[in-house]
């Protein structure tokens, strides 16, 4: 028994020992090399046992051979497999065209003799397998170089304008510099006015525009009206319908003076009076301008049911609003093109193809002075042009969406927007900021107009079916002007303040009276 | 005719000797013929028909007398001689396909038997390839047989060719010589290639199986050195190598010759030829593992140190975020000009910026538009500014999906299914995937097993349990498999509950008379936390406050809890009769809620929904101011005021 222990210790001991040994069992080799001197029949043979054993003399087996040659085969016959899948899971489009295109770009014939489109289509895919994924990547690499090359050309650059600008321009500078220095002495002054009676001025134009209702309301044509402005002597309102055409309503009766026959055959987007029509201007001048979607641009006399004049030059895009000088002399058009002009309507040119917007430019508004203009686009920005060199002096960035309203304050250095997010900002151009944001509706602000003459308080428009009063410094909602039953599309005060005018979508549109007081 | 294999090989044999001594070297496709005539038990006649084929006439006859001599002979002698050859006839056991190989070399050498005889086979020296050397001797071989007879054949050609080179003869002889050599030569091998294309006539045999000389045996080997020895004397022989001529090979050659040099390790001390160095002991005894006591707090310290460093991080973003909204890195961008001194809100300047950029004075009492001069700053210029790109416009265009109709979905689904089994069938075919075992259910089992079945059912019962056991418990695991976790399930649900708001925050302001209830201010939290909105709702007596922001889904959530879920009257009128105080003195004082305003924002205000306790109207106001959005608190402000009057 004990031997027989013994022997199994010695067993289990010689294992443990090959566990330590790192490559193969010395020992047989050794009993092997041993058993072979011993053996030694011929110097020969022994030569080849050791070759055999150093490796020096290899002797494959067939069999091993084929293994090794039906691996071989059996890897290319999958990835033959694996590339067949691929080329599966490529979606190639059905339309001849494009597949025809996809070739092109790749630098493959489009067409081989014989091959229909089916053919073309296979022939796409199988080499766009081929290609594989790092044809994507590359694609996007040069999208992305692309990208940013366009980034660097994007800078500010300047071009000579004609002659004919570089006299309009002196013309608005010794135009407008005169009305500056009155309109800042005057502001001097009224600084100087003591607060204490400001303030009782206000309050007392508060409590008259608390008392703001309905006057009348009048159905104005039978599509919506999309725009209206009293004439400058507040007898008239001019209001557009998308119907195409425009008609001229007295006030305060609301009955109609004339249609503008000869009209759009689109929807009209705008209707302006000159700012001396009716006062200094002669009837049968041009007295009015209007704009349509088509991109037409017509201008009118107070006489006649025909346009007098077309302004051509912005169609195929549509001309959204447009608005005359102080001066009268110039006509500032937004155009769908991401521009907007001026119009010399003395030399009957266009002065001006201003750029800057990245999107259709929407509204236009001129200072008092005549000195500056402001614009805003669907880009969700607002610029403020200097008229006399041309140049953007500010950039109103603050809205999130289309900015479809700007009015300058008549104190000529606020600036109110409207836009898509429902909200409308005021800018201080002195500060160069925006000093208030007015959460104004509850859907898109429309229209913004401040108050003539004074801007004591601003109005803005909805498509939330109201206009709404804000006081001026507070920026306080003052009164909710609710009556009308689809979106306020066009707004208005007349010079005189004595009414107020909204036009909406339900094709109506609403005069607006303070019930305390003769003025708003 | 009935040869075994083991005579027919011998056969082969004895006919290849006699082919050689007969057109003095060895000539396979000879020997194949004439094996094959005897094979096929030809009369001399037949024989001596297909013979010509490969030989001329009067060659063919006689050659046709010698094998079947040498056929007669062998059939007598048969018996006696098996056991002589065995060793020669080792190497027959290689594979046919070897020896189609080794054929396919010969033919091609003698296609090409103008070749320098010496040029080894080109590609892989390995000593190891006993083919290939086999194949190297057997070329060689042949080649020598083929020198010697074209020495024989020189031989033959009169003194006059030696004659030729003799400088006084005219070129013209020597021209001529020249012509009659070459002429011999492509008779040589047109001889050559008419007796291939014989040999390729001749039928159905396999000419790879009898094209072995087989006294090719290789006659050297290699020790253990990698020498190569005689086979009989076991002398070192040297041979000549064949050098690399390749610049890469004769690189690698020298690499390894230094490597050698190199590799060779240092005279060892004396000691270390005692140990082995194929041996690589480990140490006799593992180090003793100690405990590793940490200090105590150390973890709350480097949790502590983690926390600060978040928070810190968190910081910096806000300062970030702060910085971003005031709007100085874009007006950066503009190149605008800007007026040279700040104007404070109220005041007026002694000229408007703008117009300082035009007429280049301070005053505009100092301002005299008689001087051309003085209007210096208008030019003809044409700006064309830097067109900026929408706030609310995504960078990457999105691509819409593309929704399929229930018809198209099947057929595409239908498509791929036929498309993969095809594949799958098509791997099993070509061996590369092992077939499925078959599908056996209780109810086809007979028909599937057949015999088996009827031999051991209790068995194939069990196998088929067993196999339909393993294939459910297949299906459940891939289910299993493609569920979602738990944790995933969750962020999918919170993804889908949390919306994009990069672009653009969606905001909602609502005023609330009494937000006293807590049960109320309960749910508006609950809801906003579950919508995960922010904002913060500010409890002012009269005038409670609550601003939200989110996505728009989220709003109109939102919006239809403030204005529909929660019943606010009914919460007035409960509070009254607890009041016991005047019941209903105008439908006016009624709880309500109010949608002051919603619209959209470029970022949001509030990092979480918060509630704010105030007791006036300006520390209210400072809630909002401090996140720049006072205007909210405004509006609704004023709404409140104008309803109370």
């Amino acid at each position: 028994m004990s031997e027989m222990s013994d022997d199994d210790e010695d067993v289990i001991h010689i294992i443990k020992k090959d566990k330590v040994i790192q490559y193969g069992s010395l020992e047989e080799k050794e009993r092997q090399r041993l058993a072979n001197t011993g053996s030694s029949g011929s110097l020969a043979n022994d030569a080849i046992e050791a070759g055999k054993a150093s490796g020096n003399i290899n002797i494959t087996s067939e069999s091993n051979q084929f293994e090794i040659d039906d691996d071989a085969g059996q890897a290319e016959a999958l990835a033959e497999f694996n590339k067949r899948k691929r080329a599966r899971q490529i979606q190639v489009s059905t339309d001849d065209f494009e597949v025809k295109a996809r070739l092109r770009e790749n630098g493959e014939p489009i067409c081989l003799f014989g091959e229909g489109p089916a053919e073309r289509r296979e022939r796409l895919r199988q080499i766009l397998a081929q290609i594989g994924a790092d044809a994507i990547k590359k694609r996007a690499e040069e999208k992305a170089a692309e990208a940013k090359k366009k980034e660097e050309e994007n800078v500010t650059w300047y071009h000579e304008g004609s002659e004919s600008l570089k006299e309009a321009r002196l013309w608005l500078a010794n135009y407008s510099l005169p009305r500056a220095k009155e309109r800042v002495t005057k502001q001097k002054l009224e600084k100087n006015i003591p607060a204490t009676q400001q303030n009782a001025k206000l309050q007392e134009l508060h409590k008259k525009i608390r008392s703001v209702t309905n006057d009348c309301s009048q159905i104005g044509d039978n599509r919506p009206l999309s725009f209206c402005q009293f004439s400058p002597n507040s007898k008239l309102l001019a209001v557009s319908s998308w119907s195409g055409l425009c008609k001229i309503w007295s006030i305060p009766e609301c009955e109609m003076v004339r249609e503008l026959r000869g009209s759009h055959n689109c929807n009209v987007g705008a209707i302006v009076f000159h700012p001396q029509a009716t006062l200094s201007l002669d009837d049968n001048a041009c007295c009015m301008a209007s704009c349509g979607q088509d991109g037409t641009v017509k201008l009118w006399n107070l006489v006649s049911e025909e346009p007098i004049a077309d302004i051509e030059g912005h169609s195929p895009y549509r001309v959204s609003r447009l608005a005359y000088h102080p001066s009268g002399r110039f006509l500032g058009t937004c155009c769908f093109d991401n521009s907007w002009r001026l119009w010399d309507l003395e030399a009957q040119d266009e002065v001006l193809h201003q750029e800057g917007h990245s999107k259709p430019v929407y509204d236009i508004s001129f200072q008092c002075d005549g000195a500056l203009a402001a614009t805003c686009g669907l880009d969700a920005y607002s610029r403020v042009w200097d008229l006399r060199s041309g140049r953007c002096v500010m950039f109103l960035e603050g809205h999130l969406k289309s900015v479809l309203a700007i009015d300058f304050s008549p104190d000529g250095y606020h600036v109110a927007t409207g836009s898509e997010d429902n909200m409308s900002k005021i800018w201080d151009l002195r500060q160069r900021k925006c000093v208030y944001t007015i959460p104004a509706h509850t859907n898109l602000v429309s229209y913004v107009k401040f108050q003539p003459q004074h801007g004591n308080y601003l109005v803005t428009a909805s498509y939330d079916s109201t206009a709404k009063i804000w006081a001026h410094p507070t920026w306080t909602p003052l009164r909710t002007l609710a009556g009308h039953e689809g979106k306020i599309m066009g707004l208005d005060i007349s010079p005189d303040l004595k009414h107020m005018a909204t036009c909406s979508f339900d094709r109506t549109f609403k005069i607006w009276i303070s019930e305390t007081s003769e003025t708003l | 005719m009935s040869l075994s294999r083991r005579e027919s090989d011998d056969f082969r044999y004895l006919l290849e000797k006699s082919v050689k001594k007969f057109i003095g070297f060895s000539e396979p496709t000879l020997v194949t013929a004439a094996f094959d005539c005897i094979d096929r038990g030809y009369d001399r006649r037949k024989t001596v028909d297909k013979l010509t084929a490969i030989l001329d006439n009067n060659q063919a006859t006689k050659f046709t007398d010698i094998v079947h001599e040498l056929y007669e002979d062998f059939r007598i002698g048969s018996r006696g001689r098996s056991k002589k050859r065995k060793d020669d006839r080792d190497d027959e056991n290689d594979n046919k396909r070897r020896r189609k190989f080794k054929m396919l070399l010969y033919v091609l050498y003698l296609q090409d038997d103008e070749a320098p005889v010496n040029v080894p086979a080109p590609g892989n020296p390995s000593p190891g390839q006993l083919t290939t050397d086999k194949i190297k001797e057997m070329m060689a071989n042949a080649q020598k047989l083929i020198q010697e007879r074209k020495t024989q054949i020189q031989a033959t050609i009169p003194t006059k060719s030696l004659a030729t080179i003799q400088p006084d003869n005219t070129t013209k002889v020597f021209m001529n010589d020249v012509a009659s050599k070459a002429k011999r030569a492509a008779d040589l091998q047109a001889q050559i290639q008419t007796r291939l294309s014989g040999m390729q006539g001749l039928g159905p045999v396999t000419p790879a199986a009898q094209s072995i000389p087989l006294d090719s045996k290789p006659t050297l080997i290699l020790n253990d050195q990698g020498q190569t020895i005689d086979a009989v004397t076991g002398q070192p022989v040297q041979l000549s190598l064949h050098t690399p001529t390749l610049k890469a090979n004769i690189q690698a050659k020298r690499r390894e010759q230094f490597k050698g040099l190199i590799d060779k390790p240092p005279e060892e001390i004396s000691e270390s030829k005692f140990f082995d160095s194929r041996v690589s002991g480990k140490g006799a005894f593992r180090p003793k593992r100690s405990f590793k006591f940490n200090e105590k707090g150390r973890f709350e310290q480097l949790a502590n140190r983690l926390r600060t460093k978040a928070q810190l991080e968190k910081l910096q973003n806000e300062i970030a975020q702060a910085a971003k909204k005031t709007g100085i890195a874009s007006a950066a961008k503009l190149a605008t000009i800007a007026p040279k001194k700040d104007m404070k809100e109220g005041e007026v300047p002694d000229i408007e910026w703008w117009d300082s950029f035009i007429v280049n004075c301070e005053h505009y009492d100092n301002l005299d538009l008689k001087d051309d001069q003085v209007l210096t700053g208008v030019t003809n210029l044409v700006e064309h500014p830097i067109q900026m790109k929408p706030p609310a416009e995504p960078t990457n265009e999105i691509a819409i999906p593309v929704y399929l109709t229930t018809k198209e979905r099947e057929k595409l689904r239908r498509q791929n299914r036929t498309e993969s089994q095809k594949e799958i069938t098509e791997k099993i075919r070509l061996g590369l995937m092992p077939p499925p075992e078959p599908k056996v259910r209780m109810a086809n089992l007979m028909r599937v097993l057949g015999q088996e079945a009827v031999q051991d059912p209790t068995k194939i019962e069990a196998h088929v349990r067993a196999q339909m056991a393993k294939r459910e418990k297949a299906h459940e695991e891939a289910n299993a498999a493609r569920k979602l976790t738990a944790e995933q399930r969750r962020e999918k649900k919170i993804k889908k509950i949390k919306e994009d708001t990069s672009l653009g925050v969606h905001v909602a302001v609502y005023r609330v008379r009494d937000l006293k209830n807590p049960a109320i201010k309960f749910k508006v939290e609950a809801n906003a936390n579950q919508l995960f909105m922010t904002g913060i709702v500010v409890l002012y007596r009269d005038c409670n406050v609550v601003v939200i922001e989110g996505g728009p889904k989220q709003q109109r959530k939102f919006k239809r809890l403030m204005l529909n879920r929660i019943k606010w009257q009914d919460d007035k009128k409960r509070s009254k009769d607890q009041d016991g105080s005047d019941g209903e003195d105008d439908a006016d004082k009624l709880n309500k809620c109010f949608l002051v305003w919603e619209g959209t924002v470029k970022t949001r205000s509030f990092s979480d929904i918060k509630f704010k306790a105030c007791p006036t109207e300006t520390f209210a106001r400072e809630q909002f101011k401090k996140l720049g959005v006072e205007h909210y608190w405004d509006l609704a402000y004023s709404g409140a005021v104008l309803e109370s009057t």
